[in-house]
């Protein structure tokens, strides 16, 4: 479960998150709706303890991230796909967190079969890697410990059909056998499809949220993100 | 709740150091490098085991800071320190982790060293009909081994501080020739790099004769190139908003 309570930032001068509130229910799939720049991943940073709320608090099972202890056994992050090291193979990648976890090495393989790597890629530096082998990859990386928690920042960014299918079908497994997830997007036919609640944010500030179904009052999804986020929209400005 | 225990995180850190291409890259130079500067000197200065030995210090003292240097700074190049700092949050246990294994890399690249110095010596003293000088003072033997240690630490330390690689091992390589200029800036230059000179007050290690005017020295010059960037550095890092 997570819980942002009036969380603010304000970082040199600007405000990047204005009193966000939201939870995340076990057994379900929250999607984070915002035009790029929203502080959807400021958000997301605040949240597993890279960055610090100037007001307001982000918890995890109740507690802030950075008391869980070893939190990658209970909650799994993927904030930037692109974040590694080119000379590092996949593999590695993976060998490393599995280590870190305290899992067998034997937990690489699996994971490496669950998001679709083969052994040879997996062999491979990552620096010779598509934006959607290293999506599946750093998603394969936040299921390593089969998480009970969630937290994924544009995952489907860079896959290709066949793998938002994919991940659309695992985040659903993943929400009916209890995991609370969260799934940042600028995507709203993604959200849509897999979502079970949509927080919006726009400037920082939560514009609207609640189930994916009743949120619009009979608008689309589309329609009423659109009419919402108007006023940050940059061809209007 | 049950923390990720530090063996694991020096492990991981470790491992790290060797993984990637220019890790092993930087190794296989390191081995080629250590074999060839004392089979060099064997060839050039004769069957002298300290004087071989030696030798393979002067491309460690560049080559393992610059390793030092990598282990911390690439977390930020690559930003990795996303994934590492979400896996650990206590963002100083991650750092001190990633101290230690090049230090303990430094040690062990200087035992490396003395072994291929041994047979070297032996061949040469064969080939050349001259005889082996074995004579190796524990004590000076100790103190090159710390003065290599010294310097793969203020590599650990400025890269933590500046948490840039280019910058530190700038910083790093360019220290003698900056003390030089130093030294010949009449009596205040002198009397800076008579203190803070981290080659000029190792220096007396080497030789094992150390008195008590050296070691104050030798503390002030570790205080300055190390400590306080060690620390500042972990300041930094445990404090930095990372993206």
């Amino acid at each position: 479960m997570i819980e942002f309570s009036h969380v603010s930032k304000v970082y040199r001068g600007v405000r990047a998150l204005d009193d966000v509130s939201f939870t995340v229910e076990p057994g379900s799939v929250t999607g984070f709706l915002g035009p790029n720049g929203a502080g959807k991943s400021t958000a997301l940073r605040v949240l597993v303890g890279l960055s610090r709320p100037t007001s307001g608090s982000a918890t995890v099972y109740g507690l802030p991230y950075d008391t869980l202890g070893n939190p990658g056994t209970r909650v799994g992050v993927l904030l930037d796909a692109g974040a590694l090291h080119p000379g590092r193979s996949g593999r590695e990648v993976l060998a490393l967190g599995a280590t870190t976890l305290g899992l067998p090495g034997s937990r690489v393989g699996e994971v490496l079969d669950l998001v679709g790597l083969t052994g040879q890629e997996a062999r491979r530096p990552v620096g010779g890697y598509s934006l959607g082998m290293r999506q599946r990859l750093g998603i394969g990386h936040a299921l390593l410990r089969r998480p009970g928690t969630l937290v994924l920042d544009e995952p489907a960014n860079g896959l290709d059909p066949q793998g938002i299918r994919w991940l659309r079908e695992l985040l659903r497994h993943l929400a009916d056998s209890g995991c609370a997830v969260l799934l940042s997007s600028h995507l709203i036919h993604e959200v849509e499809q897999v979502a079970d609640h949509v927080v919006m944010i726009g400037r920082g500030r939560v514009l609207a949220q609640g189930p994916v179904a009743g949120l619009g009052g009979g608008r689309s999804l589309e329609e009423t993100f659109l009419a919402l986020t108007s006023d940050t929209d940059r061809s209007a400005a | 709740m049950t923390s990720i225990p530090f063996s694991r995180l020096l492990l991981v850190e470790t491992r790290k150091l060797f993984d990637t291409r220019s890790g092993k890259i930087l190794t296989a130079v390191l081995v080629v490098l250590t074999v060839a500067s004392v089979v060099g000197r064997g060839l050039v200065a004769g069957p002298r085991l300290f004087t071989l030995t030696g030798t393979a210090g002067i491309g460690f003292g560049v080559l393992l800071p610059v390793l030092a240097i990598l282990a911390v700074t690439g977390e930020w190049s690559h930003r990795t320190a996303l994934t590492t700092f979400t896996l650990e949050p206590r963002r100083a246990r991650v750092l001190a982790a990633k101290f230690l294994p090049p230090l303990a890399v430094t040690v062990l690249a200087a035992l490396c060293a003395l072994l291929v110095a041994v047979p070297t010596t032996a061949a040469v003293s064969a080939v050349r009909h001259v005889p082996a000088d074995w004579e190796v003072s524990p004590l000076a033997l100790l103190g090159w081994v710390a003065t290599l240690v010294l310097l793969t630490a203020m590599g650990s330390a400025l890269g933590a501080l500046s948490l840039n690689a280019p910058v530190a091992i700038v910083v790093c390589l360019t220290n003698t020739i900056l003390w030089n200029v130093v030294g010949r800036l009449g009596e205040v230059g002198r009397f800076l790099a008579e203190w803070f000179d981290l080659g000029a007050t190792t220096a007396p290690l080497s030789t094992g004769a150390m008195t008590g005017g050296d070691a104050v020295r030798l503390a002030t010059s570790i205080l300055l190139w190390i400590a306080l960037p060690a620390v500042l550095g972990t300041l930094r890092v445990t404090r930095a908003e990372i993206g």
